[in-house]
């Protein structure tokens, strides 16, 4: 038997060995001769930073489309292509991409892979109650925090490229101070609300620095993770806070399903309360390309002028 | 040399997998390593709440020891009499269940599920490379899995008579003085370990897959155990192969696509097999009626 499990093997290995041989010439040629950095990104709010950054200078994909929710992500074949042509990789860390994160880490040995959060001073994290440290990875939603995202993704990209720096740098700049008046704008709009009712309720716990940064209560029905499940106590908890503090819209996401919140509503509506669906946020992922929801400001406007509209 | 790379892993989970599967599929306890992807829930949470972190490795000695506990409390349940599909059934839901309630009662605030913590990716598995004094030495898939390979194809190899009685028929095998029960624990801690580690380099999907479907494919072409196993190797390689290539073209998921292939392959054996296939049988009863 081992005769014969050895004679498989080797024909194996050599058909193996032909194939690969054949397919790998072929990859990693586009894009070589237009001289731009070709920079490969997660998720697309950090495709976005390198876009108005990088300008001209910079070729950018993202991996995850729009509409995908990066806990849940699922590669495909291209990918390694995405990966492998890169001369750069922006990621978002925190273990928002999973086990992504750990093999990020070992290719920033061969090239240049950066987590745009790697700046963000740790006391400003949110860590969670249970003293482990495990920290909430969606920190987009506090704008200033993408201000320093921004920030590491000029001087990164400057760093690479010292040639345009002084671009890299005016861009950067320009971007910056769009995303500081959007933080202006998000701070105002949401003090619009009537403290009473400036509850945001949601379908996951994504909210957590938006919350804080706009102080604006969150509420979530789920955990961090889209994967995790919710307990009935939780649905009958949120219910009764609905109630209680008659608070008019809870909302939707895009890459979460509907299905948790409308229980919530349907067991207000039972208690003589009635709540409405305030619209849909943009949470993990931004709206389609093209639009102005597929852009980090244009999805910021969005979920605040949905909230604002909802609650006031 | 990715894709190279990723042709081997594919090939060394679709091998290690298939031999352990061919004894699986004979016992009719095929889906045991689905069982496996799923009761290994209990043992990353137990081993986060213990260490406070998701490191792999922490996550991976987690799930091992959880994979072995299902692994014995099936062994266990059929021994004392429960049908075997139904052991695997009851074991797999109720660690399944213990994970998920340990998560929402400790653990809600953090992301922690299997996809994001234990299973791999084999798109990425080229990457994730170990290294010996700052040299690397290939990817971590390649060594662990193989590893697990050879661990498989040493302990077959060395107690193949025996394994392949105590398969058929075990009570000829007890008569002869074989330790039936602890080849069972044997075999069954060989398919432990080797999902759970392959699980951590290439995902769950294609472990399911080659566990059980290769080896379904070569019961319809052979009555021999030993071609069956040959066989049933070879065909977890073309797979890896032809899987690889179908997503290149199309742009898929490499898992997904490697399995794929080889329940296209499990189709054409079910028709054109030699002894077993539906159109031969078609065939030979026309033959028959046609004679009387």
């Amino acid at each position: 038997m081992f005769q014969m499990i050895k004679k498989w093997t080797m024909i194996g290995l050599v058909l193996v060995v032909s194939l690969a041989g054949c397919s790998a010439s072929d990859v990693s040629k586009e894009g070589k001769e237009t001289g731009k950095i070709r920079v490969t990104t997660t998720i697309g709010m950090i495709n976005d930073i390198v876009i108005n950054v990088g300008g001209e200078h910079v070729e950018t994909t993202g991996l995850m489309k729009s509409g995908v929710d990066p806990h849940l992500y699922k590669a495909s074949q291209g990918d390694i292509k995405k990966l492998d042509a890169a001369d750069m990789i922006f990621y978002n860390g925190l273990h928002l991409e999973g086990k992504m994160v750990d093999i990020f880490e070992k290719m920033a040995k061969k090239k240049p892979t950066i987590a745009v959060s790697k700046n963000i001073p740790e006391e400003k994290l949110h860590t969670t109650k249970d003293g482990s440290k495990s920290v909430d990875p969606h920190i987009w939603f506090n704008v200033k925090h993408w201000i320093s995202a921004t920030e590491t993704v000029g001087e990164e990209l400057s760093k690479f490229d010292p040639k345009h720096a002084d671009d890299y740098k005016q861009n950067a700049e320009k971007y910056m101070e769009k995303l500081r008046q959007l933080d202006e704008y998000v701070t105002a709009q949401i003090a619009t609300i009537p403290e009473q009712t400036r509850v945001l309720v949601t379908a996951h716990d994504a909210f957590g620095y938006f919350g804080e940064a706009y102080d604006i209560k969150v509420m979530g029905l789920q955990g961090i993770s889209t994967a995790s499940e919710y307990g009935s106590k939780d649905v009958s908890e949120l219910r009764d806070y609905l109630v209680k503090n008659k608070i008019k819209a809870v909302f939707v996401e895009s890459s979460v399903p509907k299905k948790a919140i409308e229980a919530v509503i349907e067991g207000a509506k039972e208690k003589g309360h009635e709540v409405n669906i305030g619209g849909e946020l943009f949470s993990d992922a931004m709206g389609a390309e093209g639009t102005e929801e597929g852009t980090y400001i244009g999805m910021v406007r969005h979920n605040v002028d949905t909230i604002v509209s909802a609650l006031k | 040399m990715n894709h190279f790379w990723i042709i081997l892993i594919g090939a060394l989970v679709g091998s290690s997998c298939s031999i352990l599967g061919c004894f699986l599929v004979l016992r009719k306890m095929s889906m045991i390593g689905d069982a496996i992807s799923h009761s290994v829930l209990p043992g990353i949470v137990i081993a986060f709440l213990i260490s406070g972190s998701r490191e792999s490795l922490v996550m991976m000695f987690g799930a091992a020891a959880i994979g072995l506990v299902t692994v014995f409390l099936i062994q266990m349940f059929q021994n004392s009499g429960v049908q075997a599909d139904a052991s695997i059934g009851v074991v797999f839901t109720a660690l399944f269940a213990v994970g998920v309630v340990l998560i929402s009662l400790y653990t809600r605030q953090v992301d922690l599920d299997l996809d994001c913590v234990l299973y791999g990716e084999i798109a990425y598995a080229p990457w994730d490379t170990l290294h010996i004094g700052g040299q690397s030495i290939g990817p971590k898939a390649v060594w662990g899995v193989g590893a697990s390979f050879l661990l498989n194809i040493l302990v077959i190899g060395l107690f193949y008579k025996q394994f392949k009685i105590s398969t058929f028929d075990p009570a000829l095998a007890a008569s002869l003085g074989i330790p039936v029960v602890f080849f069972h624990y044997l075999l069954m801690s060989l398919v432990s370990i080797s999902t759970v580690a392959s699980f951590e380099s290439v995902g769950a999907i294609l472990v399911v897959g080659m566990i059980i479907v290769p080896a379904a494919t070569a019961y319809l072409l052979t009555d021999k155990l030993s071609r069956m196993i040959i066989i049933s190797i070879v065909l977890s390689i073309v797979s890896s192969l032809l899987g690889y290539y179908v997503a290149y073209l199309l742009d898929a998921s490499i898992g997904g696509t490697m399995v794929a292939v080889t329940g296209v392959l499990f189709i054409v054996a079910l028709f054109f097999s030699p002894k077993h296939g539906v159109l031969i049988k078609k065939w030979s009863r026309k033959k028959v009626l046609q004679q009387n």
